[in-house]
């Protein structure tokens, strides 16, 4: 099984190779190669930064069309990571100009600011989800993931989605057909993070 | 018949140390000690060295009391307290130890250049390294000599300068788990101080030495306590400053730091997990090993006992610490030990096999190493 | 519910790691020494984040640094961030790369706002970690840049005041009179300081036990507590007080038992 990374630049790399090695991967690329990307069989989008800064990162490359064809015309099962599974979305507050990939629906807000709920949210947060998830398989609902961000997805959809509580609820991570995201860090959360890893890994392609 | 060797249920001393004493749930006297100090009331000792600063105090600028120091953080913090808290005029007396090592020279001269005035004595060379020598072979007291002029020389330097108060820093005895004997008294005298100190061995030490007939009396001068015709009625108050208020050696050590400019070693120390005590001398590595393999404890259990009484640390940690760091062998300075004992490899590991303990110990690889493991009773 | 943190903080100074006691430094060993004693593969299931800080005062030698991150950070699952020095872009660049999810800013929020303004804006806010060195003179809390040696004029309302517009992740207080004193957190400032404060706290200093990890996370202002106790927390010292803080029914985050079949 063939692994890709997209390279755009951004994102903890390190953390993520060494998980997927732990894992026992076979082969894992970090690349931005369009013949590399289409013939791995699954995608890892990665990111840690700024929704803005992202998206001009993916068009300086021309990844946007690769992307886009990696997960709608080739359904390969794809994951996005933190910001990674922001720009999944259609557009953040965070940079009102840019575009997001729309793979799915979904627009990004800041968290408001209180005494009790400060921004960035960060540590680790309960996410429950339903029976049928194909990443929580074999994990009870409530367990703990890391999360660091300031800004976070809402979508009215029928998506299957994964919530999380932090003064507002929020999706922490949604599975549609061969498409996943997490908001928090599955390469950053422990035997949790390990186990969604795995259940990633062993995913049916479509 | 089977005897039962245990440690302590909330710090990790040894039923094997000397005169230690434990109550029904298994504490220490060290530990209940520390206990009481949370409640007692220090308003009474307060008040007797009030009494005492005051009815000694100088009134022509001259000194008034002394204070034995090393350099190091505990004779540094009494001399402190003496001047900058009690308005004494104290003169420092360092007792030159046999192997003395640089950061200790250094911190000597840091304590002296931070304001205070001081005597160096160096008893003599030959005296020391004979007393030394003896007590490290016949009793397992590799810096016998010291010990013994620590007490006699300063005692000797109050009568002769008429200061009659000398204030020592802690009563170890009370403080680490020893007799309790002197727990209520503000001061000891010079009885206690040779069977307690001394374990009764003084007499026998000089009269062994004399036999050999290699030191006349003059070059004892320094390790004879003064005699009752000396003292010609006059009385040295022998105090201990923590029975007057809550000994803390980690306090110390931050005042001395904060104050006398004290210095730590860039490493820790042979045998345990500190690095800012007992920096003044070579042979106090070969002491605690000696302790160590004569009961059972080292270094690195008496500092984390001192950690967990002062709630820094628990037993469960200390654990760790203890199984890490209190088996050490004194490589570090075995040059220096061999040269100065006029000893070979062999004749100095000889005399270590002497005092080592084996219903707790047993040698594997040229090594003693323990039969027992740190908190886990067991019985011999 | 979000979780309260415990983290644990490495000093690293010249290739050594360090007990720090007043910001004064006892060699205790390098990373063969933490490997053996610290086997951080196993103990990391107890934490909730590593710090690794480059201490060292004379040559930061950040090469050899960030090769210490690297290899700590592949044995861990949790987030981990390096600081100490970055004076630059390339030295926060340099960090990233080699694994670090987060960095931490001490002199440079001071001597270089600028700069943490253009790693926040690259890397997020919540990748930087704001690192306060304080001490406390006659009831004033005095903030100390350059590994703790240099007073700033700026006391520690105002200098919280001053990194808020920096747009940083996190805070991290550090009480240079408690550090490494096993004395327990100075938990004096939280008072004044906690409606100022608008990320996320960090509290650092004084930790030597379980009971004081405790006190300092009861605090409601606290959002985790750090200790570089290298000595207190030898060996199973982590995972031990881990467990008793969750028996006790601390806020903290459980991970199932993971194995790969």
């Amino acid at each position: 099984m063939k692994i890709a990374i997209v390279d755009y630049g951004m994102g903890n790399i390190k953390s993520l190779e060494s998980i997927l090695k732990h894992l026992g991967a076979p082969e894992v690329n970090y690349t931005k190669n369009p013949e590399s990307l289409f013939s791995s069989d699954k995608v890892i989008l990665p990111g840690v930064g700024s929704f803005g800064e992202a998206i001009d990162n993916i068009e300086k490359r021309g990844l946007r069309a690769i992307i886009e064809e990696l997960a709608i015309e080739r359904k390969k099962t794809f994951l996005g990571i933190c910001l990674g599974m922001q720009i999944m979305a259609n557009s953040s507050e965070e940079a009102p100009d840019k575009k997001g990939l729309g793979l799915i629906q979904g627009n990004l807000t800041r968290f408001p600011h209180s005494k009790l709920t400060k921004v960035p949210h960060v540590g680790f947060n309960q996410v429950e989800f339903g029976n049928d998830s194909t990443l929580f398989k074999g994990l009870s609902s409530g367990c703990d993931f890391y999360f660091t961000h300031s800004f976070k997805l809402t979508n009215n959809s029928n998506i299957q989605k994964g919530i999380c509580r932090y003064g507002e609820e929020f999706i922490a991570a949604f599975e549609q057909e061969n498409l996943f995201g997490t908001q928090f860090h599955p390469e950053l959360s422990q035997q949790n993070g390990l186990a969604l890893m795995d259940n990633f890994l062993r995913a049916k392609q479509c | 018949m089977a005897k039962k060797i245990y440690w302590c249920k909330n710090c990790l001393n040894m039923s094997t140390r000397n005169r230690i004493s434990f109550d029904e749930r298994g504490w220490c006297n060290a530990c209940q000690w520390m206990e009481e100090k949370k409640t007692l009331d220090w308003t009474p000792r307060l008040e007797e060295l009030k009494a005492l600063t005051n009815k000694y105090r100088s009134k022509d600028g001259g000194f008034d009391c002394i204070v034995p120091v090393s350099g190091g953080k505990d004779g540094s913090y009494v001399a402190y307290m003496l001047k900058h808290k009690f308005g004494m005029n104290p003169l420092a007396v360092t007792v030159r130890p046999a192997l003395s090592l640089a950061l200790g020279d250094q911190n000597l001269k840091n304590f002296i250049d931070s304001g205070y005035d001081h005597i160096h004595l160096s008893p003599n060379t030959k005296a020391m390294q004979k007393l030394n020598k003896f007590g490290f072979i016949e009793k397992g007291f590799p810096y016998y000599g010291w010990l013994i002029a620590i007490k006699a020389a300063v005692l000797k330097t109050a009568l002769k300068f008429d200061i009659p108060l000398v204030f020592y820093g802690e009563d170890g005895e009370v403080e680490y788990g020893g007799s309790t004997e002197s727990k209520n008294r503000s001061h000891v005298d010079v009885e206690y101080v040779k069977r307690i100190y001394f374990e009764g061995g003084y007499e026998k030490v000089f009269k062994k030495v004399f036999e050999e007939g290699e030191i006349s009396d003059s070059e004892l001068y320094f390790f004879n306590f003064p005699t009752d015709e000396e003292l010609n009625g006059k009385e040295i108050i022998h105090a201990h400053w923590s029975y007057f208020e809550n000994w803390d050696s980690y306090r110390n050590y931050v005042i001395a730091k904060e104050h006398c400019n004290l210095l730590e070693k860039e490493e820790g120390n042979t045998g345990t997990f500190t690095n800012f005590s007992q920096n003044d001398q070579a042979l106090y590595n070969l002491h605690v090993y000696l302790m160590y393999l004569k009961y059972g404890f080292g270094r690195a259990t008496q500092d984390a006992g001192i950690e967990i009484r002062r709630g820094a640390m628990d037993r469960e940690q200390a654990l760790n610490l203890v199984r890490m760091y209190d088996n050490s062998y004194p490589e570090e300075y075995i040059e220096l030990y061999l040269n100065y004992y006029d000893m070979t490899l062999a004749e100095f590991n000889n005399v270590l096999d002497k005092y080592a303990n084996t219903d707790l110990f047993e040698k594997v690889d040229g090594k003693w190493e323990p039969k027992f493991s740190p908190g886990e009773e067991f019985t011999i | 519910m979000l979780r309260k943190r415990v983290i644990f903080t490495l000093i690293y100074n010249d290739g050594n790691f360090i007990q720090s006691r007043n910001f004064r430094h006892q060699k205790v060993g390098n990373i063969k020494w933490l490997e053996n004693n610290y086997k951080f593969q196993k103990i990391s299931y107890s934490l909730d984040e590593l710090i690794i800080i480059n201490a060292s005062k004379e040559n930061k030698n950040t090469q050899d640094f960030s090769n210490c991150v690297s290899k700590l950070v592949e044995k861990v699952f949790i987030p981990v961030c390096a600081g100490g020095g970055i004076t630059s872009m390339k030295d926060a660049e340099v960090l990233f790369n080699k694994g670090a999810d987060k960095i931490i800013l001490n002199t440079a929020l001071y001597s270089n706002p600028e700069l943490v303004k253009s790693l926040s804006l690259k890397y997020g806010a919540q990748s930087i970690i704001a690192s306060i060195d304080y001490k406390k003179i006659n009831n004033k809390y005095c903030v100390y840049i350059n590994n703790g040696e240099d007073n700033i004029e700026l006391p520690l309302d105002e200098y919280i005041n001053h990194i808020n517009k920096l747009n940083v992740g996190e805070i991290y207080l550090n009480s240079i009179d408690k550090d490494g004193t096993g004395f327990g957190y100075d938990l004096s400032p939280l008072s004044f300081i906690q409606n100022k404060i608008t990320t996320p706290l960090i509290i650092a200093g004084g930790a030597g036990n379980s009971s004081h990890l405790i006190e300092g996370l009861s605090h409601e202002s606290v959002s985790a507590v750090a200790t570089a106790n290298l000595f207190n927390f030898v060996g199973d010292g982590l995972p031990k007080a881990r467990r008793e803080m969750i028996a006790l029914g601390v806020n903290l985050a459980k991970w199932e038992e993971y194995s790969k079949e």
